[in-house]
């Protein structure tokens, strides 16, 4: 990247030129495909299917946005009235999940009143929703989309220890309501080092060590714990009132911050645990084992030196991104072949982009995985099956299977390789324009 | 549980005895760098860049050149043999804008014009990111001043011989450039501090004026030359300024001109003020919105060094398109894909590839942006970027299709010397700690 590029810049005015692009943008944003009312066949295709193999010939029958039949080409009905596109010569595969992204959450990055990336100005942050940020009129999906990306994780960006809930979204819809399947899927806990508060010498303040983000986090699950306790005491005060026929108590003062860590208390809801090297992994890991949160693991990028602990955790990793640079003082190939030493030791991985602009690119982290040794059917898994299975949708998402919801993908290739080109994509069952704004551009310039 | 402890006691002193070994062998080669060995790689498919693959093709080195490469290709008994096992050699790759290896001395953000600073004094010529780079099998690096100055200082080029000294690492002979910078990022970091220039205006009335300035001190030697030489001992001698030097070099052409520039109007603009002042603009840096003008840079030999997909980090990305090599190269731009990054630097093959996803690149086109293209932008295309005789024997050993999300190089040599080798981990990295 160019030397300044990354700086926030420190004139946010909106110029007009960018209000012009975003509003022209906007034309080519959402462009919502309504819902599906024609049964959809796509035949002679090679069907991924991800759980039962490769069908070459197959078939694949979209109906009412849900896959109803996927098979070989002669064993599977096709019904009356529907609209069959042959697909001979390509590949058919689930659509891509990025299993963290800030799609919706930035426009332009160094235009910093386009972005709604993170809350800095405190690091316990639970109660923050990215979904009360979601654009869904953002440029960037229908560019993220053209590579077969249809759902992703939208997580606030890493610089506090608890930034706000991460939602979970489908590609396409006509509003943030529609595009937003699961609000607050899960709270990222940060422990990298990057959330010290250590600007500069003279800008310090607390948290700006380890010691302090752990003692700052101890005590918000603490006091979530109090709370907790108040709410219940409260209860049954409330009850006994009642009981006896008493006026009712007084009730707690709510507490949104203390409110939002709850679910996470007790497990009902996921913590995306992010940590580098081993060091912070094992103490935030302790940390998290106090208050019995029920963990992902995030990033691990420097811990190759303890492998066999992660994989006694028994718990998924969202791994990388793997273009993540090693430490000086590590390999060259370190962090290439995390996913697949991960693999090897039945750890269940999923890739991301920690990226908006960059969500098309998903796949081909996968594939540069299976060039460091990851199995080529594992590294599909990985950004299909496997996160679904994380982020607890895979009934719906993440296979071929009749049932599933109809987000499946038809490319000329080898859906993990730069060359691909992806000429089909479906969302529930809509074949979505492969439009966006790159792509209005293109076509008015090659004029 | 003791035997197993025993055996991994041989095994670490296996490879302790391993590293030694590499490590003779490549003191060996340090001691006497100019002493390449030749060899011969067989077996291979040899993309050559400008004349097409060659299947079961060698390649026969001497003298750190490439003396021959075919389908028959002789070679003296007693020359090494590398067996490539069929998969793919290319050019090493040349990556025509880095700022790797310079310890964040990139930008003298202190002025606007700053053409008298030498990176070559800033070259870090230890950092891993050498390293990094030729495991993904770049040879060859341009590396620049950063953006933050319209004018900014001159660029030195490297070969990632990682391991050698500094001077064994810097391209002999390669053509002097230097860096220009328009557009966002000179006006945001002098109009953040309330100085000239803070707009498009003041960036080019800054660029103008410094070019004056530079005529001005031309003048006045040419003039004091001119009066030397009709005998006028009282001619007093202009006093000699870096700065107004560097810029005369641009003015004289001895300067290859490398601008970072990414709005339409804005390439217009650096193409009406060289014009103005008669130097040539060598490439575009970043030239994301190329797709929109390419006939115009075309027109003056123009190349451009650009993402393959970046988009969107500021404003002047917003109008990024990925297909922007592929419209720019159609129309006659030659074309390059860099990596300004310490991260892209290490998988330009992928980037490239990309362009054959977007607007449909072919195999050599996409491969001339990281190789020939690229070569041409620095200078040095006669000495590098493709696979023909009298090229230095800058070479990589794919494992797989290099333009693919799947490859990676097995063994990467520079002027006939394996300076990475996937099968050595540690080779050519002294007090590294790789592989132990």
């Amino acid at each position: 990247m160019n030397q300044f590029s990354v700086l926030s810049a420190r004139f946010s005015v909106f110029g007009s030129r960018v209000a012009a692009g975003l509003v022209f943008a906007a034309l080519f944003a959402c462009n919502p495909a309504s819902a599906q009312t024609k049964a959809v066949v796509l035949k002679g295709g090679k069907v991924l299917t991800i759980t039962h193999g490769v069908i070459e010939n197959g078939v694949v029958v979209m109906e009412n946005g849900k896959i109803s039949a996927v098979g070989a080409g002669a064993s599977v009905k096709i019904p009356a009235g529907a609209q069959v596109i042959d697909v001979t010569g390509m590949t058919v595969y689930p659509g891509l999940i990025d299993s963290e992204t800030n799609l919706g959450l930035t426009e332009i990055s160094a235009e910093n009143m386009t972005n709604d990336l993170v809350e800095p100005s405190d690091e316990i942050m639970p109660h923050m929703h990215t979904a009360d940020a979601f654009h869904a009129e953002t440029a960037l999906i229908p560019v993220a989309r053209i590579n077969g990306v249809t759902n992703a994780i939208v997580a606030p960006t890493s610089t506090d220890t608890l930034p706000g809930q991460d939602s979970f979204i489908q590609l396409d819809g006509k509003s943030a309501d529609e595009m937003l399947l699961v609000r607050d899927i899960a709270l990222p806990l940060n422990f990298t080092g990057e959330q010290r508060r250590r600007e500069s010498w003279e800008k310090r303040k607390y948290p700006s060590t380890r010691m302090g983000m752990a003692a700052q986090l101890r005590q918000a699950f603490i006091d979530a714990r109090d709370y907790e306790g108040k709410l219940a005491e409260y209860d049954k005060k409330k009850d006994a009132a009642a009981k006896d026929n008493k006026p009712e108590p007084l009730a707690p003062k709510r507490d949104l911050r203390l409110e939002a860590l709850l679910p996470y208390l007790h497990g009902k809801k996921q913590i995306v645990l992010a940590a580098e090297g081993p060091s912070d992994l094992e103490t935030a890991v302790r940390l998290a084992n106090e208050f019995n949160l029920k963990i992902v693991l995030n990033h691990v990028s420097h811990s190759q030196a303890v492998l066999d602990y992660i994989a006694g955790l028994k718990v998924p990793v969202i791994v990388g991104p793997i273009y993540q640079e090693p430490k000086p003082e590590e390999r060259f190939d370190t962090v290439y072949s995390l996913p697949a030493e991960l693999h090897k030791r039945g750890v269940k991985i999923a890739f991301a982009t920690y990226d908006a602009h960059g969500v098309r690119n998903l796949p081909y982290q996968a594939g540069f995985a299976t060039a460091f040794g990851l199995p080529y059917e594992d590294a599909l898994k990985a950004i299909t099956l496997n996160p679904a299975e994380i982020w607890g949708v895979a009934d719906k998402l993440g296979s071929l299977d009749a049932g599933k919801t109809a987000n499946v993908v038809v490319a000329n290739g080898d859906p993990l390789d730069v060359k691909t080109d992806v000429k089909r994509v479906f969302i529930e069952g809509r074949e979505i324009p492969l439009t966006n704004r790159q792509t209005v551009l293109r076509d008015m310039y090659s004029k | 549980m003791k035997v197993d402890r025993v055996a991994i006691r041989f095994l670490r002193w296996l490879v302790f005895v391993c590293v030694l070994l590499c490590g003779a062998l490549l003191a060996q080669q340090q001691a006497s760098p100019t002493q390449t060995q030749d060899v011969l790689i067989k077996n291979a498919v040899v993309m050559t860049v400008t004349h097409g693959n060659i299947k079961n093709g060698s390649i026969y080195v001497k003298d750190g050149k490439i003396a021959a490469v075919g389908e028959n290709v002789s070679a003296p008994a007693g020359v090494a043999v590398v067996d490539a096992g069929g998969k793919f050699v290319t050019p090493g790759i040349i990556d025509s804008h880095s700022h790797i290896a310079l310890d964040d001395d990139v930008n003298e953000a202190t002025s606007p014009i700053t053409p008298h600073m030498m990176m070559m004094d800033a070259f870090d010529y230890q950092d891993k990111a050498i390293y990094r780079g030729l495991a993904g099998g770049v040879t060859t690096s341009l590396l620049l001043h950063g953006s933050a100055n319209m004018i900014g200082g001159q660029a030195v080029v490297i070969k990632h011989k990682y391991g050698l000294g500094r001077d064994a690492m810097l391209f002999p002979g390669a053509p002097r450039s230097i860096k220009f910078a328009s557009g966002e990022n000179p006006k945001r970091v002098y109009g953040s501090r309330d100085q000239l220039p803070s707009t498009r205006m003041g960036n080019f009335a800054v660029q103008r004026e410094a070019l004056v300035q530079a005529q001005d001190y031309m003048k006045e030697w040419d003039n004091y030359e001119a009066k030397v030489k009709k005998g006028d001992k009282d001619a007093t001698q202009p006093k000699h300024d870096l700065k107004l030097e560097a810029l005369a070099d641009v003015l004289r052409g001895k300067l290859m001109v490398q601008i970072h520039c990414y709005r339409a109007d804005e390439f217009l603009n650096e193409i009406a003020m060289a014009k103005e002042f008669g130097y040539k603009i060598r490439a575009f840096h970043h030239a994301l919105e190329a797709y929109k003008v390419p006939e115009k840079i075309a027109a003056e030999n123009i190349a451009i060094a650009t993402f393959a997909d970046w988009w969107g980090y500021k404003e002047e990305a917003w109008d990024a398109i990925p297909w922007n090599a592929v419209i720019s190269m159609r129309k006659g731009v030659i074309v390059a894909i860099k990596s300004d990054s310490d991260d892209f630097a290490r998988r330009l093959n992928q980037e490239a590839g990309k362009t054959m996803r977007y607007g449909g690149a072919t195999e050599d086109e996409a491969l001339k942006m990281i190789t020939l293209n690229a070569a041409w932008i620095v200078g040095v295309d006669d000495r590098v970027g493709s696979i023909d005789v009298g090229k230095d024997a800058d070479l990589v050993i794919w494992d797989g299709y290099p333009l693919s999300s799947f490859a990676v190089p097995n063994k990467v040599f520079i002027d006939g010397g394996v300076y990475f080798d996937r099968a050595l981990p540690g080779f050519g990295m002294p007090q590294y700690r790789e592989g132990q």
